[in-house]
């Protein structure tokens, strides 16, 4: 039998969850399954892999996600699973380096695909978290307001870093064009 | 003839491979053996360009039969890879000319 393991994270930033679960997998730990905060993993070769995880779907545009990862699949990246916009991928550690994004103005697509998603969610939480806690006649509908300021913070915090980011990348593009 | 800014090493190596129908892992794998490994394409920056390359039609569908989606340049992208060639072509003479001192 396949020895399992769930383990409950939060992580604010994508990357560093990403980190762990490579780090997870080193020790024999491949990530099968993941959600809100938690990540299922069965026992493995451990370094059999390299994971990475991306927002899959972008704002305003039709969902090529189905197509996207069938493109990947071509070339040797597997899906793991998906949650949400996110998903992660892996390919074999055996096969060599993996990354998505290999240049620049791609890292920074991918990034304003990011923002576009997060400031959009970030805007209908802190909007529905001033209508509805300016609703005196229901403490009902005031809970839910908080629960969307809360909702608010938590996305402006990943937001914050995924736009340091970003700036780090294009200051790279003052000196080369990548 | 007209000015464009340069193409980046990935969006110039994609087209250089689809001179013949390619496609996606056979872009990466061309690229790698033309560079001896020093550009390793991501897929998803191969997915994202192989999208706008479509969309500004430097590049198309060949008819697929099968599973694997092919592409390959059009006449506007190999004007494209010509117009790059000599701009390239400029600066590295430049660059020879100057960095040797020869330039009398």
């Amino acid at each position: 039998m396949t020895k399992k393991l769930t383990k409950i994270r939060f992580f604010l930033d994508y990357e560093k969850e990403e980190q762990w679960v490579n780090e997870m997998c080193l020790k024999g730990w491949h990530l099968v399954k993941f959600g809100v905060g938690n990540f299922k993993f069965v026992k493995g070769e451990p370094g059999e892999y390299i994971y990475r995880n991306e927002m899959i779907t972008s704002l305003g545009k039709k969902d090529n996600s189905k197509e996207y990862i069938s493109f990947l699949n071509e070339t040797g990246v597997e899906l793991v699973a998906q949650f949400g916009p996110w998903a992660y991928f892996r390919k074999k550690f055996s096969e060599g380096p993996f990354e998505l994004y290999s240049d620049t103005s791609s890292k920074i697509q991918y990034l304003n695909r990011i923002i576009y998603l997060f400031v959009f969610f970030a805007l209908i939480n802190f909007f529905f978290g001033f209508s509805n806690s300016l609703n005196f006649d229901s403490n009902f509908t005031r809970g839910i307001g908080i629960a969307n300021f809360i909702a608010a913070l938590l996305i402006t915090f990943p937001l914050i870093i995924v736009f340091k980011r970003r700036k780090a990348l294009k200051s790279n593009l003052d000196i080369f064009h990548d | 003839m007209i000015q464009h800014p340069p193409l980046t090493e990935g969006v110039y190596y994609i087209l250089l491979s689809l001179y013949e129908p390619r496609h996606g892992y056979g872009i990466i794998q061309l690229t790698e053996q033309l560079t001896n490994d020093r550009v390793k394409l991501g897929a998803g920056t191969i997915y994202g360009a192989i999208k706008t390359l479509l969309d500004k039609g430097w590049i198309k569908p060949v008819d697929d039969d099968g599973r694997k989606k092919e592409y390959i340049i059009t006449s506007t992208g190999k004007e494209m890879i010509e117009y790059e060639i000599l701009r390239l072509k400029e600066l590295y003479d430049n660059g020879i000319r100057i960095t040797r001192g020869d330039n009398d």
